[in-house]
This record gives C-alpha cells, structure tokens and sequence, in this order.
C-alpha cells in the first residue's frame, strides 16, 4: 500500500472522529451524563435507570437525591413511552411496543436536571398545558394534597395515570417545572419538560 | 366457599416481593415497584384481596407494606388495596396495616402519613425501621 493511499485511509475516520468527538464534548460542555433518543421500551427504562443510579452514586449524592432523580426519569420516561403520538405497535409474540422521544439527564450547578421531549397530539398539548400551569402554581404542600386527592379519583376514561405521574415530578423537583410546545404540524405538538431536583 | 390459593412472588428489580397468605390473612408487599404495567401486576393481588375479604377468610387481616420505592401507578394501586382494607374493617373485619419505612427516608414516610389519614377503622401503624 502507498504511503498517500494509508493517509487516506486514516484521513478518513479521523473526520468522523471529530465530529463524534466534538457532539460528544458539547454534550459533557452541558453538564450532560447520558441522553437517549430514539424508540423507548420499558427495558431501555430499565438499563438507563440502573446506569443512571449508579452514576450518580458513585459521586456520593445522598440517597434522598438519587431517590428523587431516579423518580423523576421514571415518570417522564414511562410519560414517554404512553403518551408519545410516535410509536409502534405489533401483534408478534411478545407483542411489540416501542414510543419515540428524548430523555436526558445531567447536573448544572449541583443540580441534577431531567429533560424529556416527545411529539403529541395538538389538542393534547392544550389540555397537559393546562395541568402544568396548574402544578407550576402549586407549592409543595398544595402538590402533596393533590397528588393525594388524584389517588383517591377513579381513573379518568383513557388516562393511563399520566395526571398523577406529573405530580409525582413536580413534588420531587426544586423549582417548578419548565415545559414548552412547539407546534410542529396541524396535528402535532412537540412537548419539552425539565425538571430541576 | 372457594378457597382462595395464597399468591407468593420473589421480588425483581422492578416489582416488589408478594406474599398474598388468604387464608392466613397475612399480607406483605416489600422491595420496589416501577413495574412495566402495574394493573397487570397489581390487578390480580388487587381481585384476590377483594374476594377473600369478602368471604370472610380470616376475621383478622395483618397487612404490611415495606417498600423503598414506588412509582405513581403503584402508589394508585396501593391506594386502591387500602380502600379495599378500609371497608372490610368498616363491616367488622379486624385490619392491621403496617407501613413499614426506613426512618431517614421522607419520601416514604410522607406517602405513609398521607395513606393514613383514609383509615378510620383500620388500625394503620407507622413502623419506621433503623
């Protein structure tokens, strides 16, 4: 092989090295430990979870943060996986049952953060939009009493318990929760939540 | 009557240890529960809960709750065995719950205190644990 032709050869992934380098440093720039996007399942959850409780104990957070952060990731991912207007659905064996969206997770500040961002419905948005008013106006003492009233309501028709789950990351977060749309067609919304613990 | 067979599972990763003793009247849930579909997990224990008390297969329940974390569905579900309790111990059935937490952790204490103000009949005992 010519000398010309192995400087090609070596040319050539270095750019991508770059490139994945460069997204990979701009990430960590963020403060961020792991994102995730693409099609989530319930054994995705699982993996990033444990991954995700590992991590932020090795850096010797007390048990109440870790706690807290690992409830909040599980709620917005599960809010994922039920509620994202993409999905997949088939009837194999098992059945097959994949939802897209984003989940990140990272720290600023000495803050951890979870960010979660999936398309929905546009009449959905108005109506979570609505319910995160809501609990943005609420403090933790009036999030606890509602979080209790919605466990003693039956179950809405069609809701899979999303209402609940909400509450559930708005009392485990510091600050009220951050949300925003962005209409993205006549039909669809895409919906962003971070929450701060 | 029919005899209600006791339901006993080993804990995983995501779905709490179950011991279900009908006849006994024994109850215990311990560990974590985030499972994939928690009315699949909890409707059967949910149904089997309902139907012993019902037919009155002990006179005594002892009902003990030891877990370190739930998610939202399963607080639901938890929610919806205590209201089960409540009424069995309304019409007589002696019910003891015991909701058993370590005692560093807030976050299960809060839920403790918070399902205890449903119980008027029920004898419902926070057991923080060291």
């Amino acid at each position: 092989m010519s000398e010309a032709a192995a400087e090609a050869r070596t040319d050539s992934p270095a750019l991508i090295a770059e490139e994945v380098l460069g997204f990979q440093r701009n990430m960590a720039r963020r403060g961020i430990i792991f994102s995730f996007t693409g099609y989530i399942s319930e054994g995705i959850l699982k993996a990033l979870g444990d991954a995700l409780r590992q991590k932020i104990r090795l850096e010797s957070t007390d048990n109440k943060t870790v706690n807290r952060v690992f409830s909040v990731f599980v709620e917005q991912v599960q809010n994922i996986i039920r509620y994202s207007a993409e999905r997949i659905e088939h009837d194999d064996e098992p059945p097959v049952e994949l939802s897209s969206g984003m989940i990140t997770v990272g720290s600023e500040n000495g803050r951890f953060f979870v960010i979660c961002g999936n398309v929905i419905g546009r009449k959905d948005a108005d109506v979570l939009a609505g319910r995160l008013r809501e609990l943005a106006a609420m403090d933790s003492a009036e999030l606890r009493r509602f979080y209790k009233e919605k466990l003693r309501e039956p179950p809405d028709e069609g809701s899979k318990g999303g209402s609940i789950g909400l509450i559930e990351i708005a009392r485990r977060a510091s600050e009220p929760i951050q949300f925003d749309f962005q209409h993205i067609s006549d039909a669809q919304s895409y919906f962003v939540l971070k929450a701060y613990i | 009557m029919a005899v209600v067979e006791s339901i006993q599972h080993e804990a995983t990763d995501r779905t709490p240890a179950v011991l279900f003793d009908f006849g006994a009247g024994q109850y215990r849930l311990s560990g974590e529960s985030y499972p994939e579909d928690a009315a699949n997990f909890y409707g059967p224990l949910t149904l089997g809960l309902r139907q012993a008390l019902e037919d009155r297969v002990s006179d005594e329940v002892e009902f003990t709750v030891e877990m370190i974390y739930f998610n939202s569905s399963t607080a639901k579900a938890l929610m919806n065995m205590f209201q089960i309790l409540e009424d069995a111990a309304e019409s007589g059935v002696g019910v003891r719950i015991n909701w058993c937490y370590h005692e560093d952790d807030e976050t299960m204490e809060e839920f403790g205190e918070d399902f205890s103000e449903d119980f008027v009949h029920a004898d419902y005992r926070m057991c923080p644990q060291s």
